[in-house]
């Protein structure tokens, strides 16, 4: 466990998560032995001799303050550890995510991620500063006062010693078995989780079906389950907890009537006899109560895990030496993309000259997108090479390639910010006429009049006050701002009224004068104007050429062009 | 996190009200909140849990009980009664079995209602949510809310399963201690209760304003760390293709220290004060307070030495309900948290249900001076006359923001106007029952919900029973057919388990689906239903006018425009051209 939590903060950490549990032990430890004191006043007191205790009992007093003073002391340093931690946990995670490759994020990870950061990583740092102190008190103080038991009584010593074995086999078991159900109830529980998320959101069409009425099979099977997964893993826990509790409880009874037999023999002395006694009920307590610390210590398990899965998620490799290509020529030779099991791109050759204009359209899930992200390198690919100025893009610094490519998404993503802000973000060191200049070719200002407060309106998280075509007008002055030698267009007018789908092509245009450019669409007029467009299907490029060559050829292409174009022309 | 420990006592006085509430609940809650009416049938359940734990855990006394007499016995002068100790050991051997079997009776039972009670309450808001307008269940509330109905419920385990009954316990034990203590001696009784009368005395320092404020500022950073990691994460390929790393990072960072810096002025300040408490509650400490004042007493008070040791074994005990209050205190407060988000949800006002449905004659659809907002202060329509013909195709066009998205998801009903009606066949939607308005209502918006189910049920959602014919006859037409046969189980593959549909596909699944449905009035969404030139295409052809079908349709394509019977021009939420007002109609 704490290896695990090492791995996850980094070797730098594990000086001050080292003195934290040394600190803890040795309070610990201190208060089980400072309770060899309590014999020869106990002893004083019971046959009639209170003055003979007071020494007794002042080094006791003595012995309660270094407790306390070390107990102080572990509490503070589990404290300022955790916050050491939590910083530190945070930086790598944060520096670890702007490493990892665009592709990784897909498909749910997002929120994954943000209730990781939010709860996982408390959690787990709450090891250090909660769990850790009642664990090793738990542990420590038992061991300990059973040692002074042993000293003072070596038959009762053994009882005791006994129920340490008993306890650990009973503890290790509890939490094979809790663990095990843990991890079933936890695939209830996403199970729960992926069917009320799909409740909530086919409820249009659920109610159109009058099905909202009943109960939703669907989801109702699974909150069902998860009721009998939540009573097995606590049946599961139970025997554990139980099993525990008789271990402690025979242990102490045992003491009990061994002591009652020793003494009624005459064989120990009835102060001492109750002093061990006394012992013995305080070691019981802090032992109960490792159940359920380690129920605890299991959850902030997974959180760790899952820490220490996202931490190990490869980052996108860097070159050592990388090179600078001199010209802004594109080739994809043998790009061959794998996800999962599914090849979505299959051997793709193409090419396109410095300042030439290649379309990519095909059907929805042909790899269309998967090849315009490759160059920007979202993901790398699984064989081939993408190129640009004729240079592998691995073999070019993430930051150089960044710079010299502007991709203009289907879907734009806002920040929570101004216009102007989300604008800049193309290029932040622009001065505001650029910024001004951007927009007015993007003819973002139109939009920008009709907000109440102009430029310095806040555009909501993920841009929710603006409709698509507006989102995507702050998109294409982003591009235009950053200027960037190569543009990738990604489904830009797919689904856009016509009076934003006007002023984003009039945008378009203005972005594509004199660059490199790659463009994914379905938009026939669109494509037909590109020096060359690549028709993709199933991963492959099923043909190439001109818009005049392609419908000579009569093929996939002019199907698709007749398919869309034609009813167009009509009005 | 950092309230755990270091404010564990401090805890108390908060606890304390929320045990009042706990209370409440077992015994008679008040009957206004929707949780408390879910909960009572459990009421009786709980109390049985509550009491079975409190007498385990008073038969766990029995112990201790036995060890101070045997200690009497011996320590009376002349020899031992040997009947009389072995008598106080069996008592203690006994109380400890009791106690094995009654606290784990009690658990067992608490668990098992716990997710009798929490099923109840999933299912309670699940019936909640299907209910609720439309508008209510934006893209972005769904996570929130999916997460009261998983989470949330969760959350509430502790006040169910645990705390009730540890609660109970941690006042029921120290009382019959003390009620025990007492009878043996009054004053060292009074000596015992010393470090738990400073405990609580350090109380209210941990409870200033001020602390609270230091605490509110806890919460509220550690909120920002999740805003800012998931924008992060969301914009990432923003970030990443216009190298805007840097911005959201900082963001991030700064979310960060301002996090870890109110952590640990948090703790700075409740270290301390907590650390003494915890110091005066120890069992060193106690015990030490017991054997000066039992030293004193001896001496001075002319105790018995015998009466000595039930305090060495008891004394400890009665520092339970401090600790106890603190330990459950954080699970309390989430507990409470957790009832609060889902009293929220259950309270939600549900889209209202007419008391006594009327039927509609015909297909026609009417609008009258519709107006509608999102309820953030703008109108989105303003005054809206239309009328749609059985039979016709009406296209809406009309620049961005004009409010088209927002009046065609009126017909279905997914919310209703603020002002003015919408009919059909001659009656408000309002006063049309559900299963009526979707037998005559069916759309394809841009948001396509596909169940983890097979492609069939997905196709067959509005129509249960419809057999496989009909099922294939709709997929055909909506150009899919050939799709779902190249899925590995054909109409019976079940979406989402690694089967991927593209966009396009999905499409026209939605469409497919409203195509089997086949209501009188259709509601289309053209600018966002085409994914690619092929749905366009089934798009176009299901658009074909048919017998008496209504269509209303955003329109994108020019050529709808041209075959529409009416082009209704939709600009700053008011019919700007092309509309048959009602009177006109007539």
């Amino acid at each position: 466990m704490i290896r695990l939590l090492l791995r996850v903060l980094g070797a730098e950490y594990s000086r001050p998560v080292r003195r934290t549990i040394a600190l803890m032990t040795a309070a610990a430890l201190l208060e089980g032995l400072s309770y060899a004191l309590l014999v020869p006043v106990l002893r004083a007191l019971l046959s009639g001799a209170p003055a003979d205790a007071v020494p007794w009992l002042a080094a006791f007093a003595g012995a309660v303050a270094v407790f306390a003073s070390l107990r102080y002391a572990a509490d503070l340093s589990g404290f300022l550890t955790g916050g050491a931690l939590l910083r530190g946990m945070y930086h790598r995670l944060g520096d670890h995510l702007t490493r990892l490759p665009v592709g990784w994020f897909g498909g749910g990870r997002a929120g994954e991620v943000s209730v990781l950061a939010g709860t996982g990583v408390l959690q787990a740092m709450g090891v250090i500063a909660h769990q850790l102190a009642p664990l090793v008190t738990a542990t420590v103080t038992p061991l300990a006062t059973i040692a002074v038991v042993l000293a003072f009584d070596w038959r009762l010593g053994l009882a005791a010693l006994a129920a340490v074995p008993a306890v650990a086999a009973a503890q290790y078991l509890s939490g094979r078995a809790s663990a095990a159900a843990d991890a079933a109830r936890a695939d209830t529980e996403r199970e729960a989780a992926d069917r009320t998320i799909e409740y909530i959101r086919a409820q249009p069409v659920l109610r159109a079906g009058g099905r909202s009425r009943e109960r939703f099979g669907l989801l109702d099977d699974a909150l069902q389950g998860l009721q009998r997964a939540s009573r097995r893993s606590a049946l599961a826990a139970l025997p554990g907890v139980l099993g525990l509790a008789f271990t402690v409880q025979a242990a102490f009874t045992a003491m009990l009537v061994l002591g009652a037999h020793l003494a009624l023999g005459g064989t120990i002395d009835a102060a001492e006899l109750l002093c061990i006694l006394v012992l013995a009920t305080r070691c019981t307590d802090p032992v109960l109560s490792l159940a359920h610390a380690g129920g605890a210590l299991r959850a902030a398990r997974g959180e760790l895990e899952r820490l220490d899965a996202v931490l190990r998620a490869a980052p996108l490799p860097e070159p050592s030496d990388p090179v600078r290509p001199d010209r802004h020529d594109l080739a994809f030779e043998g790009v061959t993309f794998r996800r999962g099991d599914r090849t979505v791109l299959d051997g793709v050759d193409l090419s396109v000259p410095d300042g030439g204009r290649l379309a990519i359209v095909g059907p929805s899930g042909a790899g269309k997108s998967t090849l315009l992200q490759s160059l920007a390198r979202f993901h790398d690919v699984d064989a081939g090479s993408v190129r640009v100025g004729g240079v592998d893009v691995r073999s070019i610094g993430t930051d150089d390639l960044m710079a010299r490519i502007a991709v203009v998404f289907q879907d734009v993503y806002l920040f929570d910010d101004t216009i102007e802000e989300n604008v800049r973000l193309g290029r932040p060191d622009a001065d505001g006429d650029a910024v001004l200049e951007a927009a007015r070719a993007a003819r973002l200002d139109e939009v920008v009049a009709r907000l109440p407060d102009g430029w310095a309106t806040n555009v909501g998280e993920g841009g929710a006050l603006l409709s698509g075509g507006e989102r995507q007008r702050v998109s294409i002055a982003r591009a235009l701002l950053k200027d960037a030698p190569i543009v990738l267009l990604d489904e830009v007018t797919s689904a856009l009224d016509p009076g934003n789908e006007a002023a984003v092509h009039a945008g378009i245009e203005r972005l594509s004068a004199g660059r490199t450019v790659v463009l994914v669409t379905h938009r026939m007029p669109t494509a037909m104007h590109a020096d060359r467009i690549a028709f993709l299907d199933g991963g492959r490029v099923v043909e190439a050429g001109t818009h005049d060559e392609l419908l000579r050829l009569g093929g996939r292409y002019a199907g698709f062009w007749r398919a869309a174009a034609v009813p167009a022309e009509h009005g | 996190m950092a309230t755990d420990t270091a404010a564990d006592p401090a805890a108390a006085p908060a606890a304390a009200s929320a045990a009042d509430s706990a209370a409440d609940r077992a015994s008679g809650p008040p009957a206004d909140t929707g949780t408390s009416r879910l909960l009572r049938p459990y009421a009786g359940g709980l109390a049985g849990v509550v009491v079975l734990h409190v007498l385990g855990a008073v038969a766990g006394l029995a112990p201790l009980i036995a060890v101070a007499e045997t200690g009497r016995e011996l320590l009376a002068p002349g020899p031992p009664d040997a009947d009389r100790v072995w008598a106080a050991v069996a008592f203690g051997a006994v109380g400890l079995l009791v106690r094995l079997v009654l606290t784990s009776a009690a658990s067992g039972a608490a668990h098992v209602l716990d997710g009798r009670v929490q099923l109840t309450l999933r299912r309670a808001l699940a019936a909640r949510l299907g209910r609720a307008p439309v508008a209510a269940l934006s893209r972005r509330r769904t996570g929130e809310l999916a997460k009261v109905v998983g989470d949330g419920v969760s959350a509430v385990h502790p006040f169910i399963a645990h705390t009730p009954g540890e609660l109970a316990t941690s006042f029921a034990v120290p009382l019959v201690s003390l009620v025990y203590l007492f009878t043996v001696d009054w004053r060292l009784t009074l000596v015992t209760l010393a470090p738990v009368a400073l405990a609580v005395a350090l109380v209210p320092l941990l409870t200033t304003p001020a602390r609270r404020r230091v605490e509110e500022e806890f919460e509220t950073a550690m909120g920002r760390i999740s805003d800012a990691v998931l924008e992060f994460v969301r914009g990432i390929a923003v970030v990443k293709a216009f190298g805007g790393a840097g911005r959201s990072h900082r963001a991030f960072r700064t979310a960060v220290e301002r996090f870890v810096a109110s952590f640990l002025r948090m703790v700075r300040g409740l270290a301390p004060v907590g650390a003494a408490m915890q110091l005066a509650l120890s069992p060193p400490v106690v015990l030490g307070t017991v054997l000066a004042g039992g030293a004193f007493l001896i001496a001075r008070g002319g105790m018995e030495p015998a009466d000595l040791p039930p305090f060495l074994l008891l004394g400890l005990g009665l520092t339970a309900p401090v600790a106890a209050l603190g330990h459950g205190f954080d699970d309390m407060l989430a507990a409470r948290r957790a009832i609060g988000r889902i009293r929220e949800v259950l309270a939600e006002p549900p889209l209202p249900e007419p008391a006594r449905p009327r039927t509609p004659r015909g297909h026609r659809v009417e609008l009258r001076g519709v107006r509608f907002g999102y309820g953030d202060g703008r109108e989105v329509l303003r005054g809206v006359d239309l009328v749609l013909e059985p039979g016709t195709v009406t296209a809406v066009v009309g620049p961005s923001g004009g409010g088209k998205s927002t009046l065609v998801r009126l017909l279905p009903r997914f919310f209703d106007p603020t002002a003015g009606s919408v009919r059909l066949g001659g009656v408000d939607l309002r006063d049309i029952a559900a299963p009526d308005l979707s037998a005559a209502v069916s759309f394809v918006f841009q948001e396509v919900f596909l169940l983890r189910a097979p492609v069939a049920d997905n196709i067959a959602l509005a129509v249960p029973d419809a057999d496989r014919d009909d099922v294939v006859r709709a997929a055909r037409r909506a150009r899919i057919h050939d799709r779902i046969l190249r899925l590995p189980d054909g109409y019976d593959t079940v979406l989402g388990d690694g089967i991927r549909l593209s966009a396009g596909e999905e499409q026209r699944i939605a469409l497919a689906r409203a195509l089997l449905a086949d209501t009188p009035v259709l509601v289309l969404d053209e600018a966002t239903a085409f994914a690619d030139p092929e749905t366009e295409r089934a798009v176009r052809r299901a658009l074909a006018p048919r017998g008496d079908r209504t269509l209303l349709v955003i329109a994108h394509r020019p050529e709808t425009v041209a075959d529409a019977d009416t082009v209704v021009v939709l600009e700053d939420g008011t019919v700007v051209s092309g509309a048959h007002t009602p009177e006109e109609s007539r």
